[in-house]
């Protein structure tokens, strides 16, 4: 199984999230004083990962949302998606107990 | 797909400056903080700590912490863990004075020093006898509290006041901070008629040709020292603006983009101030437009629907075409009216263009307010 498959992700922290509008939210690293504004589908994700979540569970999460996008098409962007957020230090890798 | 609307009116403050007490071990002589403020008492650590939840639940980013002197507070490591607890950076606003190796190493405990932007440091003249006129027997310890930063790798820009008594020392003081302290930036302002400075206008606000020689050389110390030394108000800015016009006019412009309103200040889309009593305010400056209380009034409900803010937003919409001090100016459309607290201090007005910032009265030429 790829590594991406079992790894469960989570929210840093420390980093706070202001749902601005229905269009989105800012969310603001202060280790780093970074600002990233993320879309409606961003901003449900990251809802999403407030607990540790594997790339299916957040597929499943957005299923419906993204019925009218191939699948493949949304693997690929939740991954980039996460990539880019832990690089950042938005997301982390959740390193606790599996479940 | 849309991202949220940036240009809307945020849900909430994205900063907050707080005095944390009004107790100062100084009694400078232009400071905004005169008896009225003084009397109030300081909120003890829990309603600030509750306060910082509010903050942290609104996704505040930053709290400029100020006074009153900061450093007098016995709490105040705590509030600043309160601080980033909350999942915000911060900075402090000091008179130096009371810095000392064993302060400072208290921000080397977990966070403090990663979420810390800078300890501005206030310096008003490179020796005691300047420096003292404006700020009372503190000189060599505001110094002494400055270099402890500078050899901590702290970053710590400091601010000058101009008045009177500094006016003809600004390259001194310029030259005593950047080359041989070495702070890295170094920003000015001056000192107007509220607070203690009310009292003593006479001997402290800079005279029309002293604010002429205040611009002249900051403009020059500005581009002798390239981005170090900056200004959001006071001589610097106003100079700035004032060549900004000029340049403009000579080009053969009538207008600038963005200007024209009453739009000066952007205070109001972004920040909030709280006293050390834990009323809320639009801004320190602002002292009497009093807008709530902490603990008491929900923060985010004050910010979207409080009048008076939404009047100082709305004043960013009025033409100064519709100002009678104002509609006959040539530089109407290069203007932005100045900042509301200087208009409420000068004309009593909040719809006001200030004195302080016009062109025009600067020049000796507006048939309304003289200098």
């Amino acid at each position: 199984m790829p590594e991406q498959d079992i790894t469960r992700y989570i929210v840093n922290p420390d980093v706070s999230c202001r749902e601005e509008d229905a269009d989105g939210a800012l969310l603001f690293n202060p280790d780093t004083d970074e600002v990233l504004v993320v879309n409606a589908t961003g901003a449900l994700l990251w809802q999403a990962l407030a607990e540790p979540r594997r790339l299916a569970d957040l597929l499943a999460v957005l299923s419906e949302r993204c019925d009218h996008v191939p699948a493949d098409q949304v693997a690929a962007d939740v991954s980039e998606f996460l990539e880019r957020m832990v690089a950042r230090g938005f997301i982390g890798v959740y390193e606790g107990g599996n479940g | 797909m849309s991202l949220p609307d940036l240009s809307a009116l945020s849900s909430a403050p994205v900063e907050v400056d707080i005095a944390i007490t009004g107790r100062c071990n100084l009694r400078c002589c232009y400071c905004y903080y005169a008896d009225e403020m003084t009397a109030r008492g300081d909120l003890p650590t829990d309603r600030w700590l509750a306060f910082f939840e509010e903050l942290g639940r609104l996704a505040v980013r930053r709290v400029y912490v100020t006074g009153g002197e900061p450093f007098t507070r016995p709490d105040l490591f705590e509030l600043i863990d309160g601080i980033i607890a909350n999942r915000m950076r911060y900075a402090l606003l000091t008179n130096g004075t009371l810095l000392t190796e064993e302060r400072l190493a208290c921000f080397d405990q977990g966070r403090r020093r990663a979420r810390l932007d800078y300890i501005q440091v206030s310096i008003d003249g490179s020796r005691a006898e300047i420096h003292d006129q404006s700020r009372p027997a503190s000189f060599e310890r505001a110094i002494g509290g400055l270099r402890l930063l500078v050899a901590g790798g702290f970053h710590a820009p400091v601010r000058i006041t101009v008045n009177r008594h500094n006016v003809g020392d600004l390259e001194e003081t310029v030259h005593l901070l950047l080359d041989e302290i070495g702070v890295p930036l170094v920003s000015t302002n001056e000192a107007f008629p509220c607070g203690v400075t009310e009292r003593d206008a006479g001997r402290l606000i800079l005279t029309p040709a002293q604010r002429e020689q205040a611009m002249r050389t900051l403009v020059e110390l500005a581009d002798r020292y390239p981005g170090r030394i900056n200004a959001t108000a006071g001589p610097l800015a106003l100079a700035r603006q004032f060549q900004m016009i000029e340049e403009a006019q000579a080009a053969g412009q009538n207008r600038l983009p963005g200007r024209g309103t009453l739009s000066s200040c952007g205070c109001p889309f972004s920040k909030i101030a709280v006293h050390h009593d834990g009323t809320i305010v639009p801004c320190h400056l602002l002292a009497s437009l009093r807008l709530g209380t902490i603990g008491v009034d929900d923060l985010r409900q004050v910010w979207q629907h409080h009048p008076t803010l939404q009047a100082l937003r709305q004043r960013h919409d009025i033409p100064l075409s519709t100002l009678p001090t104002c509609a006959d100016c040539a530089y109407q459309g290069f203007c932005t009216g100045g900042d509301p607290a200087g208009a409420l201090f000068l004309t009593g007005e909040l719809n006001a263009r200030n004195p302080m910032d016009c062109l025009r009265v600067h020049r000796g030429e507006d048939p309304f307010y003289a200098l």
